[in-house]
């Protein structure tokens, strides 16, 4: 049972397409394995169709009038150049054929994991091992913003940390537990520089991860790993 | 939610891509219009009968627009006729794909606009090439994977997946398939040209192609 999901602000920037790729990514994950909040993102895409399309709704939503201010300017006369564009495209017969539900697997420690369709072609590092966890980076080339999947073998942690800038962490497999409770697959984890927390798992875990910046270790000896945050993070 | 997220992070990078794009046309009345509600028909045409004039009525209409908000979101004219250009070819080779019931025109056609600029704005901002957008938002409608065919032959599965297909696009299936007429033969017979009945046949065949790939997979 999913228990975290991604804010309303997180839903709508999904919908607009103004997410970073790697926080859309994470969206889009939870989305897969989350009915409701599907409903709530195709709901919230109907309304910007309406809203993007439809010059009579003026009246702008709370989280979308800085985009889309577009009621003051008229429509444009049907250009020229429209009509050798429709030429063009209707010359060409082609049809897309849809591409394929095809899946990726990966393997971390001799387990398999079947990664979700978002990921299909984003490149990935090899895996970096430090004791029980396991990570591989993702090629997003967003700046200070890294993702990464995080592997966590069966009875391993990541010491009690806090966070400079934000953290996503989205639960794809197994499952694990700090001081705020148990989460399952599909849970949707926003945290921030206030919050401190020493995740374990039992069974293990696969996780997805964003953050923008590297992790602090908080607790004695293990600010001795503070160096080795960012490889994890 | 026990969790809050310091909303600033997420905003500044947002902000970055929404900048506020320059005016280039002198501000004048806006024309009330509404969607007209044929937009979804005209869709339906250019999936079905790869219909030139229901396309350029759909142009006419979303056209001006994308170009527009093209234009202002990655703040460049060029772009946005690039843009337009992109969606509307996407529009017209993936028509099939849309499902009436599923939802509005209007809401397919934005979501291949988002698709679109999604794209081209990751492509200025990174050094990478390759397009996300239809692994982060699926466009396509879902196959469903829980129905793996039992049978080697598939007959009753395909005849199902068949009946899904729209009544034209059966109709040409079932007279060349099952009946073995020629096209000559079946276009003749609906008054149709040839042309019309190998691209209903070839949607067809797409579609039912598509469903037993994955299925297969």
């Amino acid at each position: 049972m999913i228990k975290h999901h991604p804010s309303s602000k997180l839903l709508a920037g999904y919908a607009t397409g103004e997410l970073p790729a790697s926080i859309a990514i994470g969206v889009a994950i939870h989305c897969k394995m989350c009915d409701q909040c599907q409903a709530n993102v195709d709901a919230l895409t109907a309304q910007l169709a309406d809203q993007v399309f439809d010059a009579e709704l003026t009246e702008p939503m709370a989280y979308e009038n800085e985009q889309f201010d577009l009621a003051s300017e008229a429509e444009a006369p049907m250009d020229m150049d429209f009509g050798n564009m429709i030429a063009a495209i209707t010359a060409d017969d082609e049809i897309s054929e849809q591409s394929m539900v095809r899946s990726t697997s990966i393997t971390v420690k001799g387990k398999n994991f079947e990664l979700p369709a978002p990921l299909n072609n984003v490149r990935m590092s090899n895996w970096l091992n430090i004791g029980k966890l396991s990570r591989s980076s993702l090629n997003l080339d967003e700046g200070a913003i890294h993702s990464h999947l995080l592997h966590i073998d069966a009875d391993g942690e990541v010491p009690t940390h806090t966070h400079k800038g934000f953290e996503i962490t989205l639960l794809l497999d197994g499952s694990f537990e700090d001081d705020m409770g148990t989460y399952h697959p599909g849970d949707f984890i926003e945290l921030n520089g206030e919050h401190n927390h020493q995740p374990k798992t039992k069974e293990g875990c696969l996780c997805y991860t964003v953050a923008d910046d590297a992790l602090q270790f908080t607790e004695g000896f293990h600010k001795l790993f503070n160096p080795i945050g960012s490889l994890l993070y | 939610m026990r969790y809050v997220m310091k909303q600033s992070t997420v905003e500044s990078t947002r902000n970055k891509t929404i900048a506020p794009a320059t005016k280039t046309r002198p501000m004048t009345t806006t024309a009330k219009e509404s969607a007209p509600p044929e937009l979804s028909q005209y869709l339906m045409a250019v999936a079905a009968d790869r219909d030139k004039q229901a396309f350029a009525k759909l142009f006419a209409w979303f056209g001006p627009k994308i170009k527009r908000i093209a234009a202002q979101k990655l703040n460049n004219d060029a772009a946005g006729f690039d843009i337009t250009q992109e969606t509307m070819t996407r529009v017209w080779r993936k028509a099939h794909l849309f499902v009436p019931e599923k939802g509005a025109a209007t809401t397919w056609v934005y979501t291949v606009m988002r698709n679109v600029i999604f794209d081209a704005m990751r492509k200025n901002k990174t050094q990478q090439a390759e397009s996300l957008s239809d692994d982060i938002w699926p466009i396509e409608e879902q196959i469903s994977e829980e129905s793996p065919f039992q049978d080697h032959l598939m007959t009753k599965q395909l005849g199902e997946l068949v009946k899904k297909l729209p009544p034209n696009q059966q109709e040409a299936l079932t007279a060349v398939y099952y009946k073995q007429l020629t096209h000559e033969e079946l276009a003749k017979q609906l008054n149709i040209p040839v042309g019309t009945v190998k691209s209903r046949i070839r949607l067809a065949v797409t579609k039912l192609k598509q469903q037993l790939g994955a299925n297969n997979d």
